[in-house]
């Protein structure tokens, strides 16, 4: 019993250094991949051709050599400066995460209609306002579902930040079943865990995608209070939405 | 204060609007009509700004669009613009709707904003909706809406872009009232716009566009009783 306590410990650490590289890629790469996406729309050619680039170069390469090229060419990059293997590691799932989430934030801003835009410059809205109060939040609707699969996908291919020799769950459990020699046992363990976070992520990707289809279909329906019940019965629903 | 002299709008090589010259007093009603195509909608965007002029000049209330040092948004926020599809915003409710410019680009406070936003959504006949969002709304009444909405910035000159053009035709009615209350009003309009009553009854002066060009112009009689231009004749008997 005293055995299992004595890799429970190591197990718990790595489970905390994937969460702690997750949380931070996640984050990081949703705020980078948002300005790559807005950068992707801009009007101004130069920086949608910038962040094309970006984009599709990321994508056009395996995790496994940006995580490489980053913990070789960052010391590089920047002299004197310290990597630790965490920060090697989250900046390269964040260059990572965010080429993707930069796509899906592009599909989002085009569907919202281009009136949606007009209006809101006609009002005086300047950039800043429009996107952050008209733009995003219509967008969002389409962006949360695929953005859960991205990140649900990262935190599984987080899993190759071992080869840097960064101590994540992953690579605590091979050092565990080495040293016991019970690897099955240790990788069943190891990969119950990732299907425990992993799990409630993709149902709340899927939760969130149907509720978009019935407010879509019934649009916010919930959120009409008693006085509109008659209103909807007596209207067709979903009149001319603002798209052409 | 609005004063186009020689505007002009290519697409690439396709001159949209070949040169418009236009004066409108304050107070003034002025339908524009034309045959699909022939530039009313372009011409509407060049005076708020949705559209960059090529070339000519709009001088709105002393601003002078064609400035690069232009402030678009003390522009915008005495022009309000009415649209065909209403673009209402779908994730606000009716009452956020007409809040959210005054708020957040005139920096006004909520209080103030909230009694004005009431006061604009009881005048075009709303008031039971503050709370309801825009899809649950008919056609007319998102209208309605968005008529409030572009009055809560006080501007001083309202565009419409075939405001009606979209609706069932029961409701056409409530929304051409409360445009022409608002003409009563003294607000400075320019209404792109089919409604021939609306368009004799409360325009002061009548624009007949084709092709890129002011073919004629004059009060609603002139136009619609009196046309001298062949072109102007055609299109009247095609749609009267
Ligand atoms: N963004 C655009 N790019 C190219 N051509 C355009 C664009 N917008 C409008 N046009 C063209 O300009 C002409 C005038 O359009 P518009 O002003 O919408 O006419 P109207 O409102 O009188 O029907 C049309 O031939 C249309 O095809
Ligand atoms: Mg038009």
């Amino acid at each position: 019993m005293g055995d299992y306590a004595q890799f429970l410990l190591p197990l718990a650490k790595g489970l905390g250094m994937t969460a702690l590289l997750c949380i931070i890629s996640a984050v990081g790469g949703s705020i980078v991949g948002l300005l790559v996406g807005l950068a992707r729309a801009s009007s101004i050619g130069f920086i949608r051709w910038v962040s094309a680039i970006y984009t599709n170069l990321l994508r056009g390469i395996p995790l496994l050599i940006i995580l490489l090229f980053t913990f070789f060419a960052l010391p590089l990059l920047i002299p004197g400066a310290v990597f630790s293997k965490l920060a090697c590691g989250a900046i390269a799932l964040t260059l990572f995460v965010s080429a993707y989430i930069a796509e899906v934030v592009r599909g989002g801003l085009e569907s919202v209609p281009r009136g949606q835009f007009e209006a809101a410059e006609a009002l005086g809205m300047n950039y800043f306002l429009k996107f952050r109060y008209i733009i995003v939040p219509q967008a969002m609707r389409v962006v949360v579902p695929p953005w859960t699969g991205i990140i649900l996908a990262m935190i599984k291919d987080s899993s190759l930040v071992s080869v840097i020799g960064f101590v994540d769950l992953t690579q605590a459990g091979k050092i565990i079943g080495t040293t016991t020699m019970l690897p099955l046992l240790t990788f069943v363990v190891v990969g119950a865990i990732y299907f425990v976070i992993c799990y409630p992520l993709g149902k709340f990707g899927r939760w969130y995608e149907k509720r978009l289809t019935v407010s879509l279909g019934r649009p916010q329906a919930v959120d009409l209070g008693p006085a509109s019940t008659d209103l909807l019965a007596e209207e067709p629903l979903l009149q001319v939405r603002g798209e052409k | 204060m609005i004063s186009v002299k020689g505007l002009q709008k290519k697409y690439g090589n396709v001159e949209v609007l070949k040169s418009i010259d236009c004066e409108i007093k304050p107070s003034e009603v002025v339908c524009v009509i034309g045959p699909s195509g022939s530039g009313k909608s372009t011409f509407l965007r060049c005076l708020n700004l949705l559209e960059t002029i090529t070339a000519g000049s709009v001088v709105i209330n002393g601003h002078d669009l064609g400035n690069s040092k232009l402030d678009r948004v003390l522009v915008r926020r005495d022009v309000g613009m009415v649209f065909q599809q209403f673009n209402l915003f779908p994730h606000m409710k009716v009452l956020d709707n007409v809040m959210i410019a005054p708020i957040k680009v005139a920096k006004k406070s909520r209080e103030v904003t909230k009694e004005k936003a009431l006061e604009l959504l009881a005048k075009v006949g709303l008031s039971d909706k503050a709370d309801v969002y825009p899809s649950s709304l008919s056609g007319g009444q998102q209208q309605r809406v968005a008529i409030a909405r572009a009055l809560a910035m006080d501007p001083t000159v309202m565009l419409f872009d075939e405001p009606t053009s979209a609706l069932d035709p029961e409701t056409v009615g409530d929304v051409l009232a409360v445009m022409k209350r608002l003409a009563g009003e003294g607000m400075t309009m320019v209404v792109v716009s089919h409604e021939m009553g609306f368009a004799r009854e409360v325009a002061d002066r009548v624009i007949f566009m084709d092709q890129g060009y002011i073919v004629e112009e004059g009060t609603p009689a002139d136009i619609f009783d009196r046309p001298t231009q062949d072109r102007t004749k055609a299109f009247l008997s095609r749609v009267l």
